[in-house]
């Protein structure tokens, strides 16, 4: 397990959409930068200031741990999970696509533990992608942007219900507790992806499934319509990474999620295994 | 095979692991029925209609309906939004048996009017200009024993956030003149599209607006309604009570109160001193 573990990992580093993905993510950081910039020049002098007479949105509130907030906060929506889709789709699909799979299942290894390889290396992918992405909003945000305390209003971010304030410290420590929520809320698109991978031969074909699912869950979560039925989509508990940004965490309702998010990524995985173990490998 | 034992044991983990920390369903049941002889009791209402109607303010033919509402519950003060005008509170007045004095607001540019209704026969009404709107305030003593109370009944802009922040911001201006010779509370519908708990919309400028006029009412007033629950159809919590730092006894949205096509429901609040 371990050397098939080494192999992987080996895999991973060697391919170029590894790579691609933190390019992306610095990117997507650079204009996050431009666009914070930007807003908080406008937004702290001249014509917004003249128009209303009280406004948060001072120097002391754009500081480099709002920016964090907002990047990492705009980007897990969207931006990770197609990473994520992308590497944990081409897993098995990858190899069959590429007439390594009727080989590799030759080998004495059996393939639960191809399986389970594969997703152990998907979830590092997803745990380095965000620590990077956190860690780099962070650096980027003390350069250019300079610190100060994480202030929290209603409204915007969708975060808290009344004004509230996390000192610079406890707020460090907030986007460690992220980067561990935000990997586990990942691993769900992980093993779904994974899963796709198993059934399609195709790697493109199970990536755009995994991407699509996740995306009709996650738009129809927001109709009003289908209200009754958000609380049994993944998309709505893979949300519960961020409450670790509330002043006051509600452990609680954090665990509660995170167990939803865990059963459905066991529950994916499992499936992944048996149907993979009953497959006639052709390619 | 028993790699796929352990994750099935893990999932009915996990799957035990959520049950055990869902949380409890709240109750929707008043926080309090008993009534401290040393409080107020406030209550605020558009009794305006939903916008699919011809005429989307208050109808004549609900004013009984809103008067027994009143009469029940018994506020000591009442904040109404989108009244026709004069002639319907003084139906409504005489529906209430001579129990209260009212008065409208002056007419900003929209065709409907905020009024307060007051028990105490020695209230005075007074007419607050914010924004481009007008609000009213009453000011009284619900019993000889306790402080004066102000209440301004307000209704904020329903289609521009920026407009909305502005009237907050008049009003606020206003009710912080009057905080150090009476217990000043906003009531009202404010219109604020603020929901934290159910969506993750990104960023706008509505919402930016909106979240900045809550969060400037919030750093004079406490949001008395905060735990009460949606007022208005669509689950939108848009009706407040926003008052001092006083002990609150019963909070309560009365659901069961609107009548024929109205989209809000009465916010109810007791605050003792």
């Amino acid at each position: 397990m371990l050397t098939l573990l080494k192999l992987e990992l080996e895999k991973l580093f060697r391919a170029k959409s590894f790579y691609l993905s933190f390019a992306v993510l610095i990117g997507f950081v650079a204009l996050m930068l431009w666009g914070f910039y930007t807003y908080a020049a406008r937004k702290t002098g001249g014509q917004a200031v003249e128009q209303f007479k009280y406004t948060y949105e001072s120097k002391q509130y754009f500081n480099g741990l709002t920016f964090a907030l907002y990047s990492v906060l705009f980007s897990f929506t969207l931006l990770l999970p197609i990473f994520v889709s992308m590497s944990a789709g081409s897993q098995i699909a990858g190899e069959a696509r590429a007439g390594t799979l009727r080989m590799i299942c030759t080998r004495p290894i059996s393939r639960t533990s191809l399986v389970l390889t594969k997703f152990l290396v998907t979830a590092l992918h997803a745990g380095l992608l965000l620590a990077f992405f956190i860690g780099l909003n962070l650096v980027v945000g003390l350069i250019f942007v300079g610190w100060g305390n994480l202030e929290l209003y209603p409204g915007p971010l969708n975060l808290v219900d009344a004004p509230g304030k996390i000192m610079r410290d406890d707020a460090l420590l907030r986007f460690g507790y992220a980067a561990l929520s935000g990997t586990w809320a990942l691993l769900v698109i992980a093993a779904l992806a994974l899963l796709c991978s198993v059934i399609f031969d195709s790697p493109v074909q199970a990536t755009i499934m995994t991407i699509a699912a996740y995306l009709t869950l996650y738009i129809v979560g927001r109709v009003e319509f289908f209200e009754h039925l958000r609380p049994y989509f993944f998309t709505t508990d893979m949300d519960f990474w961020r409450v670790v940004f509330k002043p006051d965490i509600p452990w609680q309702s954090l665990w509660h999620s995170a167990c939803v998010c865990g059963a459905y990524t066991i529950g994916l995985l499992l499936a992944s295994v048996v149907i993979f173990e009953r497959k006639d490998i052709v390619t | 095979m028993w790699v796929k034992l352990i994750l099935l044991l893990l999932f009915c983990l996990m799957i035990a692991g959520a049950v055990h920390f869902a949380q409890p369903r709240e109750s929707d049941g008043p926080t309090s029925a008993t009534r401290d002889v040393n409080s107020v009791r406030l209550l605020t209402w558009n009794i305006g209609y939903a916008e699919l109607e011809d005429d989307t303010r208050a109808h004549n033919k609900d004013l009984p309906a809103v008067a027994d509402v009143i009469l029940r519950e018994d506020p000591d003060a009442v904040a109404l939004q989108e009244l026709t005008g004069k002639d319907q509170l003084n139906t409504l007045l005489g529906l209430l048996k001579a129990k209260y004095r009212g008065a409208v607001a002056q007419q900003g540019r929209t065709d409907r009017f905020e009024a307060v209704l007051v028990k105490d026969s020695g209230a005075t009404f007074t007419p607050v200009a914010a924004g481009a709107r007008y609000a009213l305030a009453a000011s009284f003593r619900p019993r000889s024993d306790t402080p004066q109370i102000t209440l301004l009944s307000a209704h904020a802009d329903a289609f521009n956030a920026a407009a909305r922040r502005t009237y907050t911001e008049g009003l606020i201006d206003w009710a912080q003149t009057r905080t150090r010779s009476s217990e000043v509370f906003i009531a009202g519908d404010f219109n604020f599209e603020l929901k934290a708990a159910n969506e993750t919309n990104l960023y706008t400028d509505n919402v930016k607006h909106d979240s900045e006029s809550y969060s400037h009412i919030l750093r004079s007033f406490r949001d008395l309604g905060r735990n009460a629950g949606d007022t208005a159809i669509n689950d939108r919590r848009i009706d407040y009570v926003f008052g001092p730092a006083r002990p609150v006894g019963r909070v309560e949205v009365l659901r069961n109160a609107a009548v024929g096509r109205m989209d809000h429901w009465p916010l109810f609040v007791e605050v003792s001193f």
